[in-house]
């Protein structure tokens, strides 16, 4: 079997509009959420991690930020490959302000026509774990031999729909994301535009080694200590590894009460010796489906540049685990995953060459 | 190459005109709260399980639905809701077609590997499959609430080639015609047989 490369990548987010850009903001310490403000039974403001980046016409900056990070992933070669793109709102922030309708097929066409992109689309939507689920069907092809390239497209922009539905459900924080942390209250959303680009041609420094993803319908809203214990199990097979051999495990840890806790559950149920653990939660919000994605580009860039995502979080020490503060040394294989809607748990593991 | 055999399948296109009594019969009780495109849902599989002679998924199958216009219904309210005020926390979870996933998981007491597939066509929905299956194989389902509403689904098994006949390209209706047999995956395309 192709070793499959992790041969691209490209990210929007609030810490910038490029991967440099963001691990530029992250080590200077100035990665920081704005404000929204919702009406209603939940009114208030809220935080928020909008990319930095105005346009007034929403079909203007999805395009203009897409095709900033697939040139940033250098896929624009790849117009044959596959292209999956994750998302769980589509383009409903331009539903919303009458600048299109709704309509899944429209949306992929319009996609692939900012990318001049020739060959399938698929819009996979999972709720959180889209990017991650549409990182394993790329897998699959590749794996298959039915593409040799494939670009994981992640987007999640802002939009009414989500950020009021996440607050009617009591989801979301008033003041900020505190991953693991004892004064947890929920989450923090935010914007990602996330490019992966996966070949079985090109080498790169990383290669993704499998993965899992598992529905549970136990928990429509969130995670499951069984499901989440399923997820690891399966991806480490998968992947071929045993626990021993994950040197970090980027974790869900979005600052749930209910979810961080279930998600620590599984973690000490499956490693005997926990491995060093990080969330990039409290540093680029919550970016739903693309988040996958977003967090893949930025990590890596993370353990290339030795730049760490470290809170200053007090952590809950009932949860029996805590994240790491200080970047581990030698990290050669990472577990990363996304736990969300639907009851969807979805883990890979990926290895530096 | 890859190909199927047919173990079950359920056609509604439209459903029958009792199809909500008789998923009420099939799950034990009316569904409350879950939207009239998740019902749909939840009618087809499970007849569509029936038909396979299946209570539930086994442990390693896929679970792939695909949709033209999916929740399009909800979203709609929920966006009116939003004139003002927040949307209401269900309506809001009806908007979400993961959510559909989740019920059928909880119904089938089966925990596994399920994605929706937003737009698209049945034929490329099956080529996903075809490449993320094992050998418990796949429930596909293809989901509408529009224009009278219909919900296809075929429960699938990864078998050996086709023998006795030539497959032939098929059209994305004629997949779940109840004189197919097989369907294939080859070369980007689907045939039947």
């Amino acid at each position: 079997m192709n070793p499959i490369h992790l041969a691209g990548r490209g990210l929007a987010c609030s810490l910038g509009l490029s991967v440099e850009q963001a691990l530029a903001t992250l080590q200077q310490g100035r990665a920081h959420a704005t404000q929204v403000s919702l009406p209603g039974a939940m009114a208030g403001d809220y935080p928020f991690h909008a990319i930095p980046f105005s346009q007034p016409d929403w079909n203007e900056r999805a395009c203009t930020l897409v095709q900033r990070v697939v040139a940033e992933a250098g896929a624009q070669h790849i117009r044959n490959g596959v292209l999956l793109i994750a998302t769980s709102s589509f383009d409903i922030g331009a539903v919303e302000r009458g600048a299109t309708r709704m309509d899944y097929q429209a949306f992929a066409d319009k996609v692939a026509a900012w990318l001049d992109w020739c060959g399938p689309v698929h819009v996979v939507n999972t709720a959180c774990t889209s990017s991650l689920n549409a990182l394993l069907f790329a897998q699959a092809l590749l794996r298959s031999g039915a593409a040799t390239d494939a670009l994981v497209l992640g987007i999640e922009l802002y939009n009414r729909l989500t950020l009021g539905g996440f607050a009617a459900l009591q989801l979301l924080s008033r003041t900020g994301s505190r991953p693991f942390g004892a004064e947890r209250d929920g989450l923090v959303l935010g914007e990602a535009v996330a490019a992966l680009h996966l070949s079985v041609r090109e080498a790169s420094g990383w290669q993704l080694l499998g993965g899992a993803s598992v529905v549970d319908g136990e928990q429509p809203t969130g995670a499951s200590p069984v499901a989440v214990c399923e997820m690891y199990r399966q991806a480490l097979a998968d992947s071929g590894v045993v626990t021993e051999a994950i040197d970090l495990v980027k974790v869900q840890a979005a600052g749930s009460p209910g979810n961080d806790a279930v998600e620590a559950q599984g973690l000490r149920s499956t490693f005997d010796s926990m491995p060093p653990l990080v969330s990039l939660k409290a540093t680029m919000g919550h970016t739903m489906g693309a988040s996958g994605a977003a967090e893949i580009a930025l990590l890596t860039a993370c353990l290339e540049q030795g730049a760490w995502p470290g809170g200053e979080n007090a952590a809950d020490q009932e949860l029996g685990v805590t994240l790491a503060a200080a970047m581990p040394s030698d990290v050669r294989r990472f577990m990363a995953t996304i736990l969300g809607f639907g009851g969807s748990h979805a883990s890979v593991v990926l290895e530096r060459t | 190459m890859t190909t199927f055999a047919i173990q079950g399948r359920c056609l509604a296109s439209p459903p029958p005109a009792d199809w909500r009594e008789q998923l009420a019969r099939m799950l034990g009780a009316k569904p409350r709260r879950i939207g009239n495109w998740a019902e749909l849902g939840l009618y087809g599989a499970l007849s569509c399980l029936a038909d396979a002679g299946e209570q539930g998924l086994p442990p390693g199958a896929l679970l792939l639905l695909g949709s033209q216009r999916g929740t399009y219904m909800p979203t709609g309210q929920v966006l009116d809701q939003m004139q003002g005020d927040l949307p209401m926390p269900l309506t809001f979870l009806q908007t979400q077609p993961s959510q559909l996933l989740a019920l059928l998981a909880a119904q089938m007491r089966w925990r596994g590997q399920a994605a929706f597939i937003a737009g698209g066509t049945p034929q490329s929905l099956l080529q996903l499959a075809a490449a993320q299956c094992g050998n418990a194989g796949v429930l596909l389902g293809w989901v509408d609430e529009m224009e009278g509403g219909s919900s296809l689904w075929l429960r699938l098994t990864p078998c050996a080639e086709i023998s006795g006949s030539t497959p032939q390209a098929v059209s994305a209706a004629a997949m779940y015609a109840p004189e197919i047999t097989h369907l294939q995956v080859a070369g980007g395309g689907v045939q039947a047989g």
